[in-house]
């Protein structure tokens, strides 16, 4: 069970995207990495994480992405290697660094990857960081799949270096989150000398204005250079030369079209320019192409990025040649080997059936439900939600807002919880509270979790006092950024690679802020409604209180409890004593309960049941009982006093 | 190989669905064959529906069309209805026996889905992979790899293109130890299993 992102040269081993970036990262020098974990970016720092020690990398979970690319950024200008990840829209988070360090440069390879999430499959949003480029001024590299993520990550730090600028890399989840055999063309560097040099250089590494302005007459050099110089592979590849139908395919659309010319038998048929750098587009190669075309097809998924830059130059050399682009390929969502193939098929004029016949769809008499995310059985989310919403009612708390934000917890929106009413983005909760109380009478609750607290809770948090606005703040601490996959963050006092660290707490931040903060250990479902209560009643006196509600995410528990052979309690719904009222049912909405078609009671799956005891504590009939053996103290897994 | 076999793999997250992908991908490389591994799934960590898209031939792109999927692997029975139309026609579907009904959903029966996917026209076969499971390894933790096994024995193409031996190969790099003992051992039962049923099919026709 050897680790493949460590398997030697030649190896022929099964990566996904991700590790293919992290392993080509690695074979590249790289000192440094860091990120704030983001579906679909995460596994390229858990990828380095796991080898950092025997590699001797530098490797950080960052508060978040603005910090991640600085630390990544700080190695790069003295000199190091080094590598920032995050999702599409971590990118937002960092771009005022991404913009200055484009003026600025740096000292050795940098490369900013950023994971685009097309169809939002774990997103709020769909952006195309392509544009990035264009902002910043800096070129953007994108691979098709995994494997020229491999060697495009590899291409990147050699034209890092080769410019003195940063790249951005761009996958999407379909590269991020697609395993594909890579022959491994490279070894891992060893005996590295990690120490950099920080030459002080006024005129660069401060950009006043006078200093800016010299380095923007730089980057505009280097744009145009790269522009000219890199129009060539491994940037741009032209297949079939000499055809007058042309399809320019950038990113993962290149694999769409490719299976889409093998399907029609095509393959002959059209002059494929696959684009590997999208911005800025080379312009040489492209001008070659459309010299002899009648009519071009770009192809590339979310934004005409490619297609505006290829009408672009045949507009200033004055070629009359029908360019296609969004008219023909949608503008939002992923593609698909059917839109491509269709697109494609009617570029080319070719007439015939598509090469797939579904067997349709099956109807049942009742019909399949929808499967939404849901909380997991156990979560301490769940719990919390029906404390906080119980002592609302008790405190005569009416008509609360709760503003919502980025994590599992979002799954809160749903019924029959409905204490998340907004989500826009990370520390959006609080921020958004701070100007809804300006509009409205009714109390607000600004929901977030422990590590979007730490990632950008703070700034709104102190604008809430010191504005006064009248908030109250629940943070759901569970210890672990539970979505990505349960990384460390600094409430834990873990680093990322698993050493103790110190430990920063959510309730003394906020206290020194000037908040009174109520924690509460929702597996005490009866305590933390009595203390919420309180909290909710200091508010309406016009108190400033926050809410810390703290309990282990129930996979960890789950996952602690097997490592350590510690037996947690196991519920069972007792027949003879339920009376059907579906209490339990309606007010939890746990997966672990379900009532099969035609009965009249429910039953706890007892594959899934945890034991967090909720359904137990909410029915009226004491007809939920543990009906194994816990190991005594089994509750010091979910709570860490 | 010249054109791409399809492999969908559903269920709901947290049946070992990742690793069942991962599995058979590795099985593609130990056979020399190019392969890519799809995982599609949405924002939750246990409980959503997924779908892990394989693809064994020459450099696939990443999904599965609609219609498109020789073979389908659910863990879960509603979800194998859900995904039904990226089954080809003709096309083989190995199922679970299982219902893992979402949250204050009404769903149908088992014996109702069972009888609206057999008015299809395709190769259908109900396992209970967390039987097997259960009764070999005391969880139903390897019903991904129950079910792997039992689709080797029924699906002779799956098994013609991979064979036994490279999935049981693929297991060492996904497992260690007793698990890995246990799992291999899983794996023969269920394909010999499986191997029973489409003898009997064949000899009933």
């Amino acid at each position: 069970m050897a680790n493949p992102l460590l398997a030697g040269r030649g190896s022929r081993v099964l990566l996904l995207g991700n590790e293919a970036i992290a392993r080509a990262a690695l074979e590249s020098g790289i000192c440094v990495a860091a990120a704030y974990p983001g579906t679909p970016s995460t596994e390229i720092l858990e990828a380095i994480i796991e080898v950092a020690e025997q590699c001797s990398v530098y490797v950080e979970w960052s508060v978040n992405e603005k910090t991640a690319f600085e630390v990544a950024y700080g190695a790069a200008i003295a000199g190091l290697r080094s590598l920032v990840a995050m999702k599409h829209v971590g990118l937002n988070v960092a771009s005022d660094i991404l913009m200055s360090s484009a003026y600025a440069g740096v000292e050795a390879g940098f490369l900013v990857v950023t994971a685009d999430d097309p169809s939002m499959h774990s997103s709020q949003n769909e952006q195309d960081n392509r544009w990035y480029g264009l902002l910043s001024h800096l070129p953007v590299i994108e691979p098709s799949n995994p494997r020229d993520a491999y060697e495009l990550t590899k291409e990147s730090y050699a034209l890092s270096e080769k410019y003195k600028i940063p790249v951005i890399l761009r996958t999407t989840t379909r590269i991020s989150h697609t395993r594909m055999p890579i022959v491994l063309s490279g070894e891992i560097a060893s005996g590295r000398n990690c120490r950099g040099v920080f030459r002080q250089d006024l005129s660069r590494w401060v950009l006043v204005p006078g200093n800016a302005r010299r380095r923007k007459l730089e980057l505009v050099k280097t744009w145009a250079s790269i522009m000219e110089k890199e129009g060539e592979e491994p940037f741009i590849r032209i297949i079939n030369p000499g055809s007058s139908k042309v399809i320019i395919a950038s990113g993962i659309a290149f694999s769409y079209v490719r299976e889409a010319l093998n399907l029609l038998n095509a393959v002959d048929k059209a002059t494929v320019i696959k684009v590997n750098m999208p911005v800025p587009l080379p312009r040489a190669p492209v001008k070659k192409v459309l010299e002899s075309a009648s009519e071009v097809l770009v192809v590339e998924e979310l934004d005409p990025v490619v297609e505006m830059q290829v009408k672009d130059l045949a507009q200033t050399e004055g070629y009359s040649i029908r360019i296609r682009g969004k008219d023909l390929i949608p503008l939002n969502y992923e593609l698909s080997i059917e839109s491509v193939y269709s697109a494609v098929k009617k570029f080319l004029g070719i007439e015939g059936k598509t090469p797939w016949e579904s067997i349709g769809v099956v109807e049942t008499p009742t019909p399949i439900p929808p499967r939404p995310p849901v909380l997991c059985a156990g979560c301490p989310h769940r719990l919390t939600f029906y404390i906080v919403k119980t002592a609302a009612n008790k405190a005569g708390l009416k008509n609360p807002v709760y503003t919502g934000d980025i994590g599992c917890y979002t799954l809160g929106y749903q019924k029959p919880f409905e204490t998340q009413s907004t989500c826009f983005e990370m520390g959006g909760s609080i921020g958004v509270a701070n100007g809804l109380v300006r509009a409205i009478d009714n109390p607000v609750i600004a929901v977030i979790g422990d590590s979007t607290f730490f990632h950008a809770g703070l700034p709104p948090s102190i604008n809430a006092v010191y504005n006064n606005s009248h908030i109250i703040i629940l943070v759901l601490d569970n210890l672990t950024t539970a979505m990505t996959g349960h990384q460390p963050h600094p409430g834990t006092g873990i680093s990322a690679t698993g050493k103790k660290t110190t430990r920063v707490l959510p309730e003394k931040i906020l206290e020194s802020i000037g908040y009174r903060v109520y924690v509460i250990n929702p597996m005490k479902t009866k305590e933390s409604i009595e203390a919420v209560t309180e909290a909710f009643r200091e508010y309406k006196n016009g108190g400033m209180v926050a809410i810390v509600s703290r309990m282990k995410c129930a996979l960890e528990v789950a996952r602690e409890a097997r490592r350590s052979h510690v037996t947690l309690p196991l519920y069972a719904v007792i027949e003879d004593k339920c009376t059907g009222c579906m209490a339990c049912v309606n007010l939890t909405a746990c997966p672990a309960l379900i009532v099969e078609p035609g009965a009249k009671k429910p039953r706890i799956m007892s594959d899934l049941c945890i034991g967090c005891g909720l359904c137990a504590s909410i029915c009226p009939y004491k007809a939920i009982i543990v009906v194994n053996n816990p190991t005594p103290g089994y509750e010091k897994l979910w709570w860490e006093p | 190989m010249n054109r791409i076999y399809n492999i969908g793999v559903i269920g709901v997250g947290g049946q070992g669905l990742l690793t069942l992908g991962r599995i058979i991908g590795l099985a593609a490389i130990h056979a020399g064959l190019d392969v890519a591994v799809a995982e599609v799934h949405g924002m939750s960590q246990r409980g959503g529906s997924v779908i892990v898209n394989v693809r064994i031939g020459e450099e696939p792109s990443p999904l599965i069309p609609v219609g498109g999927a020789d073979l389908l692997i659910s863990l879960e029975l509603l979800e194998a209805v859900r995904y039904i139309q990226y089954l080809r026609r003709g096309g083989v579907l190995v199922s679970n026996d299982f219902i893992w009904p979402p949250p204050l959903a009404r769903y149908p029966s088992r014996d109702e889905i069972v009888k609206s996917l057999k008015s299809k026209e395709i190769n259908l076969y109900i396992y209970d992979a967390n039987k097997a499971s259960t009764e070999f390894t005391g969880s139903t933790v390897s019903a991904n790899i129950a079910i792997l096994g039992f689709t080797m024995g029924v699906d002779e193409e799956l098994e013609e293109i991979l064979g036994l031996e490279k999935v049981a190969k693929a297991l060492e790099e996904v497992f260690k130890g007793r698990v890995l003992e246990v799992n291999k051992e899983l794996l023969r039962r269920s394909y010999i299993e499986g191997v029973k049923i489409a003898e009997k099919r064949r000899g009933s026709r």
